[in-house]
């Protein structure tokens, strides 16, 4: 039970701004989720910053309005089954774990050797089914969670499948497939912006697309602000598809 | 005897109320040590642990409510596809539910039983066991997939057979006797039982416990890899165990090649075995099932080497749970065999075949009105027997009287083979149809995915069994 919403810039005009229209959209969010608020911003790195709280209160005290960025997701939580804490908050950030040494991947890794933050984030809305069969897959291939978060498993195994060489929307695929329960997911990376739903889409999901920018909101009031949304095309997104912009 | 008078005046309670039961020295305590006083031997029966032992009913399931989502029952999809031994065989054991029919024996069953229990499987999607004796032409003809067991008697066990089977199983022990052999009371062996096995007619069987090709897992692995180039690496080979020392038995019946473990526990049923067998040997299913998944899981194994588990398993709740506990599929031998009619009071003589012959070649699956017939009353018989209707293990004496058991021609006569499939495949589907009810109200698409954080359990015993906590606690006795 949560509202999520997601940001992603097609060029640079609002780069300034991307803090300020997050923040809009983040007000539009905040009822769904009372516990707690987090961000992920997008800009010549990436900050992810969490809270327990008011939503509103986080997203003044960190000076979300001010922020620039190309890209940014933010999450407003109502725990279902795991505690309230800052480490409990979405979006949760993942690095791929590393490729095994003397692997292909590993050594195109190894020669590209640039500064990207390589971390994939994730919010969530809704609640998984069957996590803790995943988990235990998961770590039985080494890669551990920090938390007994549901959406935590999720941020792993998508990590976990780009690791493994999956491109994003191949990972996404196969998380639908292998998650039960009901999902609302945003997802950004260095370079990408992603939804995907599960298989009843009953959580709720509105996408609007611009020439400059794309967003994605679970209410439609959270849309309200972002300049030229009267220009926009506004959609709810079909189940099990994903939606990937890259930049 | 009347009790005494107490000294303060005369006893007020009525005579029969005076004495406690004698728990160690209670009245069916008196009549065993009586009946062996008087016979010299013990007693034989047949079916599984008559005594209450910790089991599924202990458990219960976490379903969906604020926290978690059900899935629609009759719009959203569960499914049940089961795939069992893909690890090596070519062609694995693709099953349409998780349900499977437990090896028992043409012999210990009649041959319209062994035929209805395969029409029944191969109506549902799912697959039956041969047993002790061999693979008789009805059961291969009737059964979309037959599993193939070899056992340590060798009856019947030939290439020929065994080239026709969808799986192998080989069978190191079963729940109701884990170290004991089959047994087959000659009153059972008939001219057709007695050809199929190489031996005389009408005398007691006793098959072997442990078989002469193999004396443990290092000389099992080579007896594995001779039936794989006989079915030349085609079909899974499963192994099957009565649950003992299960973690250890599962690592190596892994080690020597199995693509599927088979736990019996020890509620799991017989022909015929010494009581003492079935009462005091072995470990429930509740317990044996969570070992076999974590030794399974400890061996990164998990779904690669397939887990079946049997022993009282009856209702589509304890599928259910018995998947969440991390079983692949559960097998099914007792419960069958009651929707076949055992211990039902009565058989029906059908209308449209009076001679009782049945086998007319049909698929199977006619509505119930196919069957219409007369109920012919059969509680005198089970009387005869010294037992009642509902209440009947009298399996090894061969004289059911609604012919599951039996090999008197005039007795078999009495079950047919279609109206059994029929009652057996109903009873499957709606084992099915819970299973997947179940799973979807924990928020499942498939019923593979309920998983131990789904269940609780209701007694101390259970929870440290199944390694579940107590509901509502967070408590796992003994982790």
């Amino acid at each position: 039970m949560c509202g999520i919403a997601g940001l992603h810039l097609k060029d640079d005009t609002y780069r300034d701004r991307l803090g300020a229209m997050v923040a809009g959209m983040l007000r539009g969010v905040a009822e769904r989720g009372p516990d707690s608020a987090g961000v992920a911003i997008h800009s010549d790195g990436l900050e992810v910053l969490k809270a327990v709280g008011d939503p509103l209160a986080f997203a003044a005290r960190i000076g979300l309005a001010t922020r620039s960025g190309v890209r940014a997701l933010a999450h407003t939580r109502m725990a279902t089954e795991s505690a309230v804490t800052a480490a409990h908050c979405h979006p949760f950030a993942v690095r791929p774990p590393e490729p095994a040494r003397g692997t292909a991947a590993g050594q195109a890794s190894a020669a590209a050797a640039t500064p990207v933050d390589t971390r994939l984030c994730l919010v969530h809305n809704g609640s998984f089914a069957n996590h803790a069969s995943i988990r235990r897959r998961l770590a039985d291939e080494g890669v551990t969670t920090e938390t007994d978060n549901d959406s935590e498993v999720a941020a792993r195994y998508l990590a976990a499948r780009l690791a493994a060489g999956d491109d994003l929307a191949a990972a996404l695929r196969r998380l639908t497939a292998t998650f039960d329960g009901f999902f609302t997911l945003a997802v950004t990376t260095a370079d990408s912006f992603a939804v995907v739903r599960d298989p009843i889409a009953c959580k709720p999901a509105i996408i609007a697309e611009t020439d400059r920018w794309v967003a994605m909101v679970s209410e439609y009031r959270a849309l309200l602000g972002l300049p030229g949304l009267a220009d926009a095309a506004v959609f709810e997104p079909e189940p099990e598809e994903v939606y990937l912009w890259a930049s | 005897m009347p009790h005494p008078d107490t000294i303060d005046g005369p006893n007020p309670w009525p005579a029969d109320k005076r004495y406690p039961p004698h728990h160690t020295f209670g009245p069916p305590v008196i009549a065993e040590i009586r009946e062996r006083a008087e016979l010299g031997r013990y007693p034989i029966r047949g079916w599984g642990a008559r005594r209450a032992v910790p089991d599924f009913d202990d458990l219960l399931l976490l379903t969906a409510s604020a926290s978690r989502y059900p899935l629609e029952g009759y719009r959203e999809r569960c499914d049940t596809r089961t795939v069992l031994g893909a690890r090596r065989a070519a062609r694995p054991v693709v099953l349409d539910i998780p349900i499977t029919i437990a090896g028992m024996s043409f012999g210990s069953l009649s041959a319209p039983a062994k035929e209805a229990l395969g029409r029944a499987a191969s109506l549902v999607g799912t697959s039956t066991t041969t047993g002790d004796g061999g693979m008789t032409p009805e059961e291969r003809s009737a059964s979309t997939t037959l599993v193939y067991q070899c056992l340590p008697s060798r009856y019947g066990f030939n290439p020929v057979d065994l080239r026709a089977a969808d799986a192998v199983e080989i069978v190191l022990g079963q729940g109701a006797k884990p170290g004991g052999g089959g047994m087959l009371l000659g009153q059972k062996v008939g001219a057709r039982v007695a050809g199929m096995r190489t031996l005389p007619e009408g005398v007691d069987q006793r098959s072997a416990s442990r078989h002469p090709d193999w004396t443990g897992p290092d000389d099992l692995k080579i007896k594995i890899e001779e039936i794989r180039e006989v079915t030349d690496w085609q079909v899974p080979v499963y192994v099957k165990i009565g649950a003992t020392r299960v973690d250890h038995d599962v690592r190596l019946a892994v080690a020597a090649g199995a693509d599927v473990v088979v736990v019996d526990g020890m509620q799991g049923g017989t022909g015929a075995t010494q009581d003492a067998f079935i009462e005091h040997t072995g470990i429930p299913t509740l317990a044996a099932v969570r070992l076999a998944a974590e030794a399974l899981a400890d061996l990164r194994l998990t779904g690669d080497v397939g887990l079946i588990i049997s022993g009282g398993v009856r209702t589509g709740a304890d599928v259910a749970k018995a998947l969440a506990l991390g079983a692949d599929a559960v097998s099914l031998g007792v419960a069958p065999l009651v929707a076949l009619g055992c211990n039902a009071p009565t058989y029906r003589r059908l209308a449209a075949r009076t001679d009782g012959a049945g086998g007319s070649g049909g698929p199977g699956d006619e509505p119930a009105a196919a069957f219409a017939g007369v109920e012919v009353d059969v509680t005198t018989e089970y009387a005869a027997l010294g037992t009642a209707a509902g209440h009947c293990t009298h399996c090894h004496t061969g004289r059911c009287p609604v012919g599951v058991t039996t090999q008197d021609d005039e007795l078999a006569a009495r079950l047919d083979p279609e109206l059994g499939a029929h009652r057996v495949a109903n009873y499957l589907r709606a084992l099915a149809m819970e299973t997947a009810m179940l799973a979807r109200a924990c928020g499942k698409s498939d019923v593979h995915r309920l998983e131990p954080e789904d269940l609780v359990a209701l007694t101390v015993e259970a929870a440290a069994m199944a390694g579940v906590p107590l509901a509502g606690t967070d408590w796992i006795p003994g982790r």
